[in-house]
């Protein structure tokens, strides 16, 4: 049970403890938070992910996607940049803003005149919120998940990386960066049934 | 009281300094063929074996994560463009993308072909022999091309990797441009290989194969270390090379990294400094003295000169076939017939490769419509869905760059690195008649992807050329005289006659396609060269 609203808490951590323990706590916090914000989250995937994946699809990327915000890890090294000799590292969790994100589409229910959760919103409803959620983004390409400013692209961006997601923009099997056998490699990939071959 | 550092001596035939490609080539050699005691001084760390590397590669997947953790060392952040970081057992060929084509013959000759640049002292036929040895030892699965296009003497040692649905297409579009185009030779496992697996696709060659179908250096180190046939010492630097009276390098004074930072003294008859076309160069220079104020193996004042690379320009172009990327995306389409050219009539030179890949360029899935409206939902698939109708294919050409004397590296006071040393400087400098040139060899690369494109009824999407200087090479050019060059043709310093720079460093020129097999070749065929202080190893010479 929560006693304390997420942003009153950040803003009273923020303002009496260390950035970097404050940081940590934070992030400890964001987990669980994202955790009993499954419900919404499923909901929020349903409104922005192709229905074609179906309930049983879309479950399976939320927990993959969970499953990603769980194993981000900080400062770690991102791979090498040729013709460089600078260093690059992943950037900080993403999880508190997004389970900030989170709660607030929660609240929004109540802009559409709805007394439920966001979750027991009709999907047009839930698009129309995130929508507005991300009029300001200037985002237009897929980015990098990590730096997704919204949890609603980051979730976007984490489903259309994957090779499931390509298979079925191409109507086909193509397993991209899977082990696949290579004397199948000169055969046009097999069509996804009743997928646009 | 005085700290009194520990030092220990290490004695051996031959010392290797580094473990990237090129000293695998020559450890590998002397071990088969030669009975000499063998220790390679590497400064990095180990990397994970085979076993760690298919998590390893889904924290790239998933993360971008460097899947060669603590793959370099701190504090090494130096001016220019260097190719990369790694420090590490294997070096740079643990995320080098396999691809092994050879330099055609001109390459050896553009001097007295072309009127630029430099001759090597060695011809395309001397290296022929050590090209073969490298695909061997690497295990290259390749298609011959054309006999004309692509001379060799012996078959490909694997089965070339087949072309896959999209380059199958491909190939019948660049035909149609007159382009003859085969399999990109690549040392990939296109069937089990070395004890290796064969390729199935995985398709992150670069940075990482996670089953070990792609060569990478750590395999021939594992063999040699299991069979006890070299000592290989990681976490140790290697500081300065010392000479004695008679100009023979003594030893090779290291520090072993670690909280007590141990001195460690390499004694050894003959010395191979493989370190790439970075820090071969560095350690000469910086082993300067009082006697050799300007360095070791560098009476002729070139160490470190002449840096070369290949710049190249690319395309995107749109053809009016449906592909499927990513069957195999990393592996292309090649061809010579730019490589292989008589002189031009107007004097100009320019040669370059050619390649052609699937490509998913322009065709990414995206959060808004060409309006601006943002997608949610089946609207987002749609769009995507929409724009795969048409193939995207990725054209790139590397151009061959004559390089100057300018092009070099440099001791850079400012910049030191734990120990006191002065860091390298890059700086890479077209000689004059590539200067000159730069703009109309790139527009007339980007005026043949036109015309490539209008044969298929295409269009260009997008071109780009690209200021970095792949595979770099240089910085100890080898040569018939001392005078011009730091090395005679098999990388013995022309100073020191126990002293060998092998690969990259030796290059004259970086040739208009991947260099990395040359590397090999060159490094095998100095590796011959310094076997012959030592006596055959059992049955080797028969066979």
């Amino acid at each position: 049970m929560r006693t304390v609203s997420r942003r009153l808490f950040l803003s009273w951590v923020s303002s009496a403890l260390p950035v970097a323990l404050v940081a940590r706590r934070t992030d400890a916090l964001a987990a669980a938070w994202i955790a009993d914000d499954a419900e919404t989250l499923r909901a929020l995937a349903e409104a922005v992910l192709p229905s074609e994946l179906g309930r049983e699809g879309i479950a399976r990327v939320v927990r993959d996607f969970q499953r990603w915000i769980d194993d981000y890890r900080e400062h770690a090294e991102i791979v090498h940049g040729y013709g460089t000799s600078a260093l690059r590292f992943t950037r900080p969790s993403p999880r508190a803003k997004w389970a900030l994100q989170l709660e607030k589409l929660g609240h929004r229910t109540s802009d559409v005149g709805h007394r439920g959760g966001f979750a027991s919103l009709p999907l047009e409803a839930r698009r129309t919120i995130v929508a507005e959620e991300l009029k300001d983004e200037k985002v237009d390409r897929m980015p990098d998940v990590a730096t997704a400013p919204h949890v609603a692209i980051g979730l976007l961006a984490f489903f259309y990386g994957t090779a499931e997601a390509a298979d079925l923009a191409y109507g086909a099997r193509i397993g991209r960066e899977q082990c696949r056998p290579l004397a199948a490699s000169p055969r046009k990939p097999l069509p996804i049934a009743g997928a646009r071959a | 009281m005085t700290y009194m550092r520990k030092r220990r001596v290490v004695e051996s035939d031959v010392c290797i300094i580094g473990s990237g490609i090129s000293a695998a080539m020559v450890a590998d050699k002397l071990a088969r063929e030669r009975s000499a005691s063998i220790v390679v001084v590497e400064a990095g760390e180990d990397v994970p074996p085979l076993d760690r590397r298919p998590a390893l590669r889904q924290r790239f997947l998933y993360y971008d994560e460097n899947p060669w953790p603590n793959d370099h060392l701190e504090g090494y952040e130096i001016e220019g463009p260097l190719q990369s970081r790694s420090m590490c057992v294997g070096g740079l060929a643990m995320h080098w993308g396999g691809v092994t084509p050879r330099f055609s013959p001109e390459d050896f000759r553009v001097k007295s072909l072309y009127g630029v640049g430099s001759d090597w002292p060695i011809s395309y036929d001397d290296l022929e022999p050590h090209y073969v040895e490298a695909e061997r030892v690497l295990g290259v699965a390749g298609e011959q091309g054309p006999p004309e296009l692509d001379p060799r003497s012996k078959p490909f040692p694997m089965p070339m990797l087949p072309l896959t649905y999209n380059l199958e297409l491909l190939k019948g579009w660049v035909t149609k441009a007159g382009i003859a185009m085969w399999s990109q030779p690549s040392a990939k496992n296109s069937v089990p290989y070395g004890g290796r697996a064969q390729c199935c696709r995985n398709d992150t060659c670069t940075p990482i194969c996670p089953i070990g179908a792609k060569y990478s250096p750590d395999f021939t180190w594992s063999a040699l270390r299991r069979a006890k046939q070299v000592e290989l010492h990681t976490r140790t630097l290697v500081r300065r090379l010392d000479v004695d009276e008679h100009g023979r390098i003594t030893s090779a004074t290291a520090v072993r990294r670690g909280t007590r930072d141990e001195e460690v003294e390499y004694r050894a008859k003959v010395f191979v400094v493989a370190g790439g076309y970075v820090w071969s160069s560095h350690l000469l220079l910086a082993s300067r003295n009082a006697r050799f104020p300007n360095g070791v193996a560098n009476a002729s004042g070139l160490v470190g000169k002449y840096l070369c690379g290949h710049r190249n320009v690319q395309a995107f172009v749109r053809l009016p076939m449906k592909l499927y990327p990513g069957i195999n995306e990393q592996h292309s389409l090649v061809t010579k017939q730019f490589m292989r050219v008589p002189a031009r009539q107007d004097g100009k030179y320019l040669r370059h490769d050619l390649r052609v890949w699937e490509s998913a360029s322009g065709q990414a899935p995206r959060l808004r419509d060409d309006s601006g409206a943002l997608m949610l939902g089946d609207d987002v698939m749609r769009d995507w869905r929409k724009r795969t109708e048409r193939g995207v294919a990725r054209v790139r050409a590397y151009y061959d760059v004559i390089p100057d004397r300018a092009s070099e590296l440099t001791l850079d006071a400012s910049k030191k690195n734990a120990f006191g040393d002065p860091l390298p400087k890059l700086a890479f400098r077209d000689a004059p008649e590539s200067a000159e040139l730069k703009e109309w060899s790139e527009e007339t690369i980007r005026a043949l992807m036109r015309d490539m494109a209008r044969a298929g009824d295409g269009e260009v999407l997008r071109t780009q050329s690209d200021e970095f200087q792949d595979h770099p090479a240089g910085g100890c050019r080898m040569g018939s005289d001392p005078g011009s060059s730091v090395t005679d043709s098999w990388g013995r310093s022309h100073d020191h006659e126990n002293l060998f720079v092998v690969g990259a460093p030796t290059c004259v020129s970086a040739s208009c396609a991947n260099a990395t097999l040359t590397f090999c070749a060159l490094a095998l065929r100095s590796g011959e060269e310094i076997g012959r202080a030592f006596p055959w190893r059992g049955r080797a010479r028969a066979t």
